[in-house]
């Protein structure tokens, strides 16, 4: 962090942000006592997964895009196996679709009790990282790590491994597990349970910087249930479209400070995915005992406070090891556990909603079924434009602080969103310009 | 013998050469049935899976700027520094620094941690390990056997 300091003109420098993933740096440049510019630099090289998967067979993108991510690769699975089994015309039956969203409910358990426990909460103590945070507080951490635990073992009876699930095909899965190989994880997942209402009522008591912002909400929504890995499109502005419509109003752009694209709405509107949307979008699809956690921590049915994004995700940790139980007392084997999805020439969109927020591809195949073209629309990349609007605001109604405590509060600001910049290009370091 | 002792294989046998710690692994687990081996994925996951351990030996690939193959012990004992870590704390994993760092903080580390390293050369997608790895998998494996074999002798 460099720091220059006339009087309310200056520059604020953080040269590297900690606890997200990728590579990039912010700059806060502020002239008399106004915050003037306020760029994310994302330098984390472009990694060209669109162009390479042009060519490939229709059957290959669920295993060749659970790459660009390590924690959240069955996003990438599912939005892939939704959207190829669109352009070819194949629904999977319910037992299958179940079973996807029980893996999922793995991947939320893992990333948000890694994000919650790990990444985030180290902010409020104004530790560096978890290992000062359990010095502090050790049972917290325990816990977090208890929690993720629990996640991964379910990655792994489902989708065959903790990271990188290699039994995820289009159409469904390689092979089904047993209800006995489920049903051992309803004790750890029970415990689970419990450790997350644990952990609702421990980050529900963080000091929290005062902000509320009118968001453009952008999320999934399912008649039935809170939106995981399927329903439509739909904003806090009227907007209902399904994962093709979403995909045609969407525009990115290119920025010459960024390898991401700049995603908005209609090529023009920022908007935000993620907790926050879900949340505000879904709060009538959440359980009785995650609606009795959520307002327990003080949360209406919708929260405007980005740094309350933790508490949401705790709240979603709940719901999401909730969910996984639910779905194991039902669960039925599928048998088959893949419906057969021959190629076929089409064009086929998916969406689903990663932990960070919403992920849709899209891919056109000819008539070998080999992929002619490919698109991919991360969170991180919908997000960054929020992100930026988030650091404007909170900088400017913080500029009384020290340049060292107002570079801690970016990066804590830009940690809100778990961002995952590795994703989106394509580290961040926070410049912070007083002039 | 009364030592517990873990053997960890660390990487990803789908990234090519970062499949070398699992195979390790695999190797000393055919040969001294009384250790665990495990492979681990992600390093975090090593809080657990070592917790009891006397020795926990973590064997991974390594990239060091040594020709590829090349094996390297680095014996932690019960507190040294385990280094310092390659880059900021990201949502997507801690390296082993780190993890030690915190599986002392929290109480859970063994009480001797000895790393052993083979130089990588081919990370990319895919399985199999290049030859120059390959063949450095039996001395690994021969060296993590001599250090059981030392450990339990002096326990």
């Amino acid at each position: 962090m460099t720091h220059q300091r006339p009087a309310d003109s200056r520059t604020v420098h953080v040269e590297g942000l900690a606890r997200v993933e990728g590579e990039g740096s912010l700059l806060v440049e502020v002239r008399d006592g106004t915050v003037e510019t306020v760029e994310l630099e994302i330098f984390e090289p472009p990694r060209f997964f669109e162009a390479f998967l042009r060519g490939r067979r229709h059957t290959e993108p669920p295993d060749i895009t659970a790459r660009i991510c390590g924690i959240c690769p069955v996003a990438y699975q599912t939005s892939a196996c939704l959207a190829i089994e669109d352009a070819c015309g194949v629904s999977v039956t319910d037992q299958i679709a179940a079973l996807r969203r029980l893996l999922y409910c793995g991947e939320w358990i893992q990333s948000h009790a890694l994000h919650v426990h790990f990444l985030h909460a180290p902010d409020f103590f104004g530790c560096q990282d978890a290992v000062e945070l359990a010095g502090l507080d050790l049972p917290a951490v325990q816990r977090g790590l208890e929690i993720k635990k629990v996640g991964n073992q379910l990655m792994e009876v489902v989708g065959g491994r903790a990271i990188h699930p290699v039994n995820v095909r289009v159409g469904g899965f390689y092979r089904a597990p047993s209800r006995e190989e489920l049903g051992a994880l309803v004790d750890p997942l029970r415990r689970a349970l419990d450790a997350a209402l644990t952990s609702v009522q421990w980050v529900a008591g963080f000091e929290f910087p005062e902000i509320e912002i009118d968001y453009r909400f952008v999320s999934l929504r399912h008649p039935d249930y809170y939106a995981i890995e399927s329903g439509r499109i739909v904003s806090s502005e009227g907007l209902d479209v399904d994962a093709k419509g979403i995909s045609d109003l969407v525009v990115e752009d290119h920025v010459a400070r960024s390898n991401a694209l700049h995603a908005r709405l209609g090529g023009q509107d920022m908007y935000l995915t993620g907790p926050l949307s879900r949340y505000a979008l879904n709060y009538g699809q959440l359980s009785p005992l995650a609606h009795e956690a959520a307002a327990a921590a003080g949360l209406g049915a919708v929260c405007n406070n980005p740094f309350k994004s933790i508490t949401v995700r705790a709240v979603e940790l709940v719901y999401a090891c909730e969910e996984a139980l639910r779905i194991i007392e039902a669960y039925e084997p599928p048998d088959p556990p893949a419906v057969a999805v021959p190629g076929r020439a089409g064009v086929g969109h998916g969406a689903s909603e990663a932990p960070r927020g919403l992920l849709f591809h899209r891919y056109e195949l000819d008539d070998d079924g080999l992929i002619r073209s490919a698109r991919i629309v991360p969170p991180t990349s919908q997000n960054l434009l929020c992100m930026e609007d988030d650091l404007r605001r909170v900088a400017q109604a913080n500029l009384s602080l020290p340049d060292e405590e107002l570079g801690w509060l970016c990066e804590q600001t830009v940690r809100n969103y778990d961002p995952c910049i590795s994703c989106a290009t394509h580290f961040l370091d926070v410049t912070v310009e007083r002039r | 013998m009364s030592m517990d002792v873990l053997v960890a294989g660390l990487g990803n046998e789908y990234r090519s050469d970062d499949g070398a710690g699992p195979a390790v692994a695999a190797y000393v687990s055919e040969r001294m049935s009384r250790v665990v081996s495990k492979v681990i994925s992600e390093p975090l996951d090593l809080i657990g899976a070592w917790d009891d351990a006397d020795l926990a030996v973590v064997v991974d690939a390594t990239r060091s700027g040594s020709p590829p193959g090349a094996v390297q012990l680095v014996d932690l004992g019960a507190g040294e520094d385990a280094g310092s870590s390659a880059g900021p704390m990201s949502s997507h994993g801690m390296d082993l620094p780190r993890v030690l760092r915190l599986a002392r903080a929290m109480g859970h580390a063994p009480r001797r941690v000895v790393v052993v390293g083979i130089e990588g050369e081919n990370f990319a997608d895919g399985v199999g390990l290049s030859p120059a790895v390959a063949l450095a998998v039996s001395e690994a494996s021969e060296l993590v056997l001599q250090v059981i074999d030392e450990a339990s002798s002096c326990a």
